[in-house]
């Protein structure tokens, strides 16, 4: 009797499984929806031929790079399940280093971009040396206190202006078209973004992720480095918020602690992703629109910022206490989720 | 030699302050384990009661200090009743629980900063601006009259804890949740009235700061680092840390204020916090094991 199983055998039949599994995942999957999106937005600017659509081009904008931020942050605080309230701070790294370039030596942000997602990175791996030992309610608290650390130190770091921050040389484009070089670019660091998240929820490192993220320490029993894992998706998270900031700083024209720094930055982060659904692809996505979509009519009908504030928090209120797996989430637990949704 | 006696005295006086404002927030974790991080907004809102009662009938802010008290447990009822409730009846509390508090804190944040403006407020009593001398030494009437207001509200409240049915039921719930509610602790019912009386503390301590710190809604940011900081030193959940954490950072932070310069003070808290997790994360009194 040779009852001996070839081991390569069992491998091979794993292997031809799971492509097998794999294959009819990418069959169903509805690539042309992104595909499309991005090709809607790449011809959203045309509209600028009549003029008088700055401010639907500035939303465009606005939005694309909460897109590339709250994508950017599901890697660490969806995949991985480690809530970061100061990812701001990456935000401001990279405003800074990409504007303080520009000022002393004319280069555009779009070309020190991913210079500075890469600073970013490299303090995001320093920091998560640090910060990601801790776990739980732990790391938010410290996620804040880094936070108001960066504060501090920008508001009193003279060389880049302090408080006052520093003026940035502006783009000599007719205004008409002057907003479409950074719309672009955030067309671009969003897409990015979205396109990474995907790539990294189907692959063996997403995998490391989310075993993180459901229980660290059978993870590592597992034989998964977490401590590294951990530190790399904290890294990749602040490379495109990086990327981001470094874009915004020159659309603002001018860089300041108080635009990066503040916590509305960080809490709409987290918000937008945890509204859509955290741990999905489409999600943050989701979420963004819905925020700024509220936003604008909050503000639109409520004016003022502060009452904004509260609207913010209201909202985070009951998504988490009536959707807490987000729009996505929550309709894929029911098994309810529009096709065209479903990008995992 | 008098410098550094002086740098200890404003640096104890502060730190007495400091721990009535982390005494809330470490009762609170203590019995029903939820980082709060809406505990400074609410201190905040208990400055602005005294405020007003100070500034529309002249009330001083040591003497309206119940009222501040009273008015923030209520609140502190209200949010346990709206938000905390569903999240508490259940065993497990994840970080979706902090988030929460966040949320809270953002929605207090814009009600109070609609309501009142971010302008800086503080209310001046006559001896806000006096001092005592001794010698080469002072110490301002302000502060030292806060010290001891709060020292007292915290004696009250160890009294209270120590001697009383109900603080014995806190302690136990502390302890250890399941094993109370087995020997007949209503768990539920010890929970919202330490959340409230978690707030109330910041409504006292609120009426403090009033006169101590000036203040403004968006500043609560800044305190939740610091108070944290207090509090894990002590370690999460221990009164008695908690106050020692506040006298010691406070002087530390007094110290850095004199000789370092005034604005790195607050960040003698940020850079502790870190110190603190990294190096002893269960804090001075904490039992390791707690930790997972």
């Amino acid at each position: 009797m040779n009852t001996h199983l070839d081991v390569g055998e069992v491998v091979e039949a794993r292997k031809s499984r799971e492509q097998a599994l794999a294959g009819t995942a990418a069959a169903g999957r509805p690539t042309w929806v992104p595909i499309a999106l991005l090709a809607v937005l790449v011809m959203l600017p045309a509209i600028q031929v009549f003029d008088g659509f700055n401010y639907v081009l500035h939303l465009g904008l606005y939005a694309l790079m909460y897109i590339a931020m709250s994508s950017s942050w599901n890697i660490l605080g969806g995949y991985t399940g480690y809530i970061s309230l100061g990812h701001n701070v990456f935000f401001c790294i990279g405003g800074y280093f990409s504007g303080m370039i520009l000022a002393y030596t004319g280069i555009s942000t779009l070309l020190t971009a991913p210079f500075a997602g890469l600073a970013a990175s490299l303090v995001g791996f320093g920091i998560g040396f640090i910060t990601l030992r801790m776990r739980g309610p732990t790391f938010i608290i410290s996620s804040i206190a880094l936070l108001m650390v960066a504060r501090i130190l920008f508001d009193n770091w003279s060389f880049v202006g302090g408080a006052n921050g520093v003026t940035l040389p502006q783009l000599t484009i007719d205004v008409q078209w002057a907003k479409l070089p950074y719309y672009y670019a955030m067309l671009f660091i969003a897409a990015a973004a979205v396109y990474c998240s995907f790539r990294i929820k189907h692959s063996k490192f997403g995998l490391h992720l989310r075993a993180i993220s459901q229980d660290e320490v059978k993870a590592e029993s597992a034989g998964i480095n977490t401590r590294f894992y951990k530190m790399l998706a904290f890294a990749i998270s602040a490379f495109f918020v990086g990327m981001a900031g470094a874009v915004w700083g020159e659309y603002l024209t001018y860089i300041r602690p108080n635009i990066f720094l503040i916590i509305l930055i960080a809490a709409n982060m987290v918000l937008m992703c945890i509204l859509g659904g955290k741990g999905t692809v489409a999600g943050p996505i989701v979420g963004t629109i819905v925020l700024i979509a509220f936003n604008e009519f909050f503000v639109a009908t409520m004016g003022s910022s502060e009452i904004n504030i509260f609207g913010t928090g209201l909202v985070m209120i009951l998504a988490l206490l009536y959707f807490p797996n987000g729009i996505v989430g929550t309709l894929a637990q029911k098994k309810k989720l529009p096709r065209f949704l479903d990008w995992d | 030699m008098a410098d550094f006696i002086q740098i200890i005295i404003l640096g104890l006086a502060l730190g007495g302050v400091y721990a009535l404002m982390a005494s809330g927030l470490t009762l609170v974790f203590g019995v029903m384990r939820i980082v709060n991080l809406a505990h400074p907004i609410m201190i905040i809102a208990g400055a602005y009661v005294s405020y007003w009662l100070f500034r529309l009938y002249g009330l001083d802010p040591i003497v309206s200090m119940p009222i501040a008290a009273i008015v923030m447990f209520c609140v502190g009822i209200i949010v346990y009743k709206l938000v905390f409730e569903r999240e508490a009846a259940s065993a497990k509390y994840s970080e979706m629980t902090v988030l929460l508090t966040f949320a809270v804190a953002m929605c207090f944040d814009g009600l109070l900063g609609t309501a009142f403006s971010n302008t800086q407020r503080i209310t001046s009593p006559s001896y806000a601006t006096e001092a005592i001398f001794f010698g080469d030494l002072f110490i301002p009437k302000g502060q030292l009259f806060a010290g001891i207001a709060s020292l007292t509200v915290i004696a009250a409240l160890v009294a209270f804890l120590q001697f009383t049915r109900f603080g014995y039921a806190i302690r136990a719930t502390t302890q250890n949740r399941d094993a109370a509610q087995l020997m007949g602790v209503n768990v539920g019912l010890v929970s919202i009235i330490t959340f409230g009386i978690g707030i109330g503390l910041a409504g006292a301590a609120g009426a403090l700061v009033s006169f101590v710190f000036s203040f403004f809604p968006a500043k609560h940011w800044e305190w939740i680092a610091i108070l944290m900081s207090l509090v894990v030193l002590g370690g999460m959940g221990k009164l008695a840390g908690a106050i020692l954490g506040a006298l010691i950072l406070a002087t530390l932070a007094a110290f850095v204020s004199t000789y370092i310069g005034t604005t790195w003070s607050t960040m003698t808290f940020f850079l502790a916090l870190f110190v603190i997790l990294l190096v002893r994360p269960q804090g001075l009194f904490g039992d390791p094991l707690e930790e997972s």
